[in-house]
């Protein structure tokens, strides 16, 4: 009976186990990347098959597609930051010549400065910072020249403590850079991290908004007439900042047709609300082809 | 030493930090600044025709207070016509147009979903007209055209359709075909007694105008590229000979005068030939006559029957039917005759080829399991495409412009036949109302 219930029980432990090991494999060994060369990460939008289709139809009463933040689940509160590039300023006051005046100023180099911050545990970069404010940016670019010149007073001010100070300083400030959301789009890391991309069906809407408005002389006989190079700019709320812009130029009176057809295709289009604002800064300057030289048979 | 060498390697790794932070920044707003403009292929559009508003225009002083709104639903009539434009209801405008030198009001006409307005005014001094017109792109909120024409009080007709050809081709890019003229064979009487004469018309059916009386016979009858000038073919006493006529004057020359029965006769595209088939025996050959010097030369040379020739617009080669293949079939060849190339491959029989005035393309009549088809291929023989079918079509001819293709349409038993167009697409098809029945259509240039 004992016997028998160890057996079960060795059973169970066997197949738990297994049955973790499983799924251990399954999760650790499945979501193992490749070792690909680095690649530029595709933005993907879960949309069901339907879903899309209404996208890229255009239809106007079409449900919006819910696509998840990428990369981040939360996004982080406003910190009490109001202008990130400021306090990038700021924290470059902080590095150079600031901190270590103070010290060489008051007293030689010999004696104190290890006790003295010990005991305290001033927060000399706060002090720094206190002393002379000048969060201006030109200043501090001109600043980094400074500190060759004053090399030797730092040095004894080392102390872990400080360190700390600084680093806890530093928090604020990369938050700052980073702006009030961490990162609400995958980057990639590359050097030319540039992965940031508009979903596809963004891009796909828009497309298909566009074709909609956009009327082609059918059976034209030169098609390569009719390619049609605009530029936009859009306002966040995704109507025209300015009046399309026509990047090629021809000759004919196809090509005049073809391209007051895309311009008022770019007029009566706007605004173009299935671009994101959080994306704006991908779709604000934006330049299109339209190319129907697929669609006429010739 | 000790001491400091940390310390210095800490604040260097610092500022190391705190310089790669700068960088960074510095990296984000450059290449934000160099973000790659976003690229978007557009490589698809709709071919639904453009909404088009043409109120009355403004008359001022006319004889005929009507004559604004005349001629701004001709020019709508026209549009319409074409399929590529959609003319909106008058009764929808908001803005009521009393001149035509203020900038209309554009978000009247957006919020009518016009993409185009054309505005114009009639002013008549010392009895002639001076007509103006506007075309307005309504979304751009800019005028794309404006012009005037001057002309005699019963010219208008006229200058509606020259309007139209400019709003036609500003808007399309292609050239209009609205100011030209049909020459046709009007068939009127009993089916068994049909009584066929020339006519002339504007390609709106209008201003009909008969140039023979009916006493004979009388088929095919095609424009010259100056549009003043028809050639065709009459059976009067003997054999069906070719002829000329000055459309204007109504003078009449015979082209062709050999033994034999000479038919299907068609210009040169300079207008100085004329190619036409000849008949001796059971076949028939192309020939081709010098109008100036008359000298006649023989292009083809065979035991079958070579006929319908057509000019490629540049008058470097012909298109022609013959049965030496067995079926007809469509060939072409160089304008000074020699080897034949065939185009047509399909199943039936293609007769009646006529070269695009654009060059591009080549109708046909196509004769399938007792149905007669309009089609168009290539000039190379590829791309074969049926525009209509039914019971008996035939005998394409070209608008000016090379997207509209007349013929006539028989519909079988007691009736006769009647005139109808199809543009390229074979989308839009419409009948041509004419006084009486009417085969044969052919179309002119456009007048000068």
């Amino acid at each position: 009976m004992a016997r028998e219930w160890g057996m079960r029980t060795a059973y169970a432990v066997s197949a738990t186990g297994h049955a973790a090991v499983l799924l251990w494999s399954i999760w650790s060994l499945a979501a193992r990347p490749l070792p690909a060369p680095p690649s530029e990460a595709l933005p993907v939008d879960i949309v069901s098959v339907s879903e899309f289709t209404q996208i890229t139809a255009g239809s106007k009463s079409a449900p919006q597609a819910e696509t998840p933040k990428p990369l981040v689940e939360t996004v982080a509160e406003a910190r009490p930051v109001d202008d990130p590039t400021a306090k990038i300023d700021e924290k470059k006051e902080v590095k150079a010549a600031r901190e270590p005046p103070p010290a060489p100023e008051s007293k030689p180099v010999e004696a104190k400065p290890a006790e003295k911050p010990a005991e305290t545990k001033p927060d000399p970069v706060a002090e720094a910072l206190a002393k002379d404010k000048k969060p201006e940016t030109k200043k501090a670019e001109a600043k980094p020249p400074v500190p060759p010149k004053k090399p030797a007073p730092p040095a004894p001010k080392f102390d872990p403590g400080q360190v700390e100070a600084l680093l806890n300083k530093r928090v604020p400030t990369r938050m700052a850079a980073a702006g009030e959301m961490p990162n609400s789009m995958p980057r990639a890391g590359l050097a030319h991290a540039n992965a940031a991309q508009m979903s596809l069906s963004e891009l796909d809407a828009l497309r298909a908004r566009l074709a909609q408005l956009w009327t082609i002389p059918a059976g034209a006989k030169d098609p390569q007439e009719l390619v049609v190079l605009i530029r936009i700019k859009l306002k966040p709320d995704g109507t025209l900042a300015a009046a399309p812009m026509v990047v090629n130029n021809g000759t004919s009176a196809l090509f005049a047709a073809a391209r007051d057809s895309a311009v008022r295709a770019l007029y009566r289009g706007q605004p173009f609300d299935m671009l994101k604002p959080e994306h704006y800064e991908q779709w604000k300057d934006i330049e299109i082809t339209f190319d129907p030289r697929d669609m006429i048979r010739g | 030493m000790i001491e400091s060498f940390p310390t210095a390697s800490r604040l260097s790794r610092r500022r190391l930090i705190l310089l790669g932070a700068g960088a960074a920044a510095l990296a984000g707003l450059s290449s934000r600044r160099a973000a790659a403009v976003l690229k978007l292929d557009v490589t698809q559009g709709n071919v639904q025709p453009v909404p088009i508003a043409v109120p009355d225009f403004v008359t001022v002083a006319t004889r005929d207070p009507a004559a604004g709104r005349n001629v701004s639903q001709i020019i709508a009539a026209n549009l319409q016509r074409s399929g590529l434009f959609a003319p909106i209801n008058p009764a929808a405008y908001i803005e009521k147009i009393s001149t035509i030198d203020a900038v209309p009001r554009f978000p009247d006409w957006r919020q009518i979903n016009a993409q185009a307005l054309v505005t114009g005014r009639i002013t008549e001094s010392e009895g002639r007209y001076k007509v103006e017109f506007r075309l307005w792109d309504v979304f751009a909120g800019q005028q794309l055209q404006g012009q005037q024409y001057t002309t005699t009080p019963d010219n208008w007709r006229r200058i509606a359709h020259i309007i139209s050809d400019a709003v036609y081709e500003r808007i399309t890019g292609e050239k209009g075909y609205f100011d030209s003229r049909i020459v046709f064979v009007d068939e009127s009487g009993p089916k068994e007694r049909r009584i066929k004469r020339l006519a002339l018309m504007d390609q709106d059916g209008a201003n009909v105008r008969y140039l023979t009386r009916g006493d004979d016979l009388v088929l095919t009858p095609r424009f010259s590229s100056s549009a003043d000038t028809i050639t065709y073919m009459s059976y009067g006493q003997g054999d069906p000979r070719v002829y000329l006529m000055n459309i204007e004057t109504g003078q009449r020359e015979i082209v062709s005068n050999f033994p034999g029965m000479s038919f299907s006769p068609r210009f040169s595209p300079d207008g100085q030939r004329v190619i036409f088939s000849l008949q001796r025996g059971g076949n028939s050959n192309l020939f081709v006559m010098d109008l100036r010097s008359k000298a006649t030369t023989r292009l083809t040379d065979t035991q079958v029957i070579d006929t319908a020739p057509s000019y490629s617009p540049d008058g470097t080669r012909i298109c022609f039917e013959s049965d030496r293949g067995g079926k007809q079939q469509i060939y072409v060849m160089a304008a000074g005759g020699g080897e034949a190339q065939r185009l047509s491959f399909g199943d039936g029989a293609y007769s009646t080829p006529v070269w695009s005035p654009r060059g591009d393309l080549i109708a046909f009549t196509k004769q399938t399991e007792g149905k007669f088809a309009i089609g168009i291929m290539r000039a190379d023989g590829s791309g074969e495409r049926i525009l209509t079918e039914g019971y008996h079509n035939e005998g394409p001819t070209w608008s000016p412009n090379g997207r509209v293709i007349m013929f006539f349409r028989d519909p079988g038993g007691n009736s006769g036949p009647a005139l109808y167009t199809v543009d390229l697409t074979g989308r839009n098809e419409q009948v041509l109302k004419t006084p009486s029945y009417a085969s044969d259509p052919s179309w002119s240039p456009l007048l000068q």
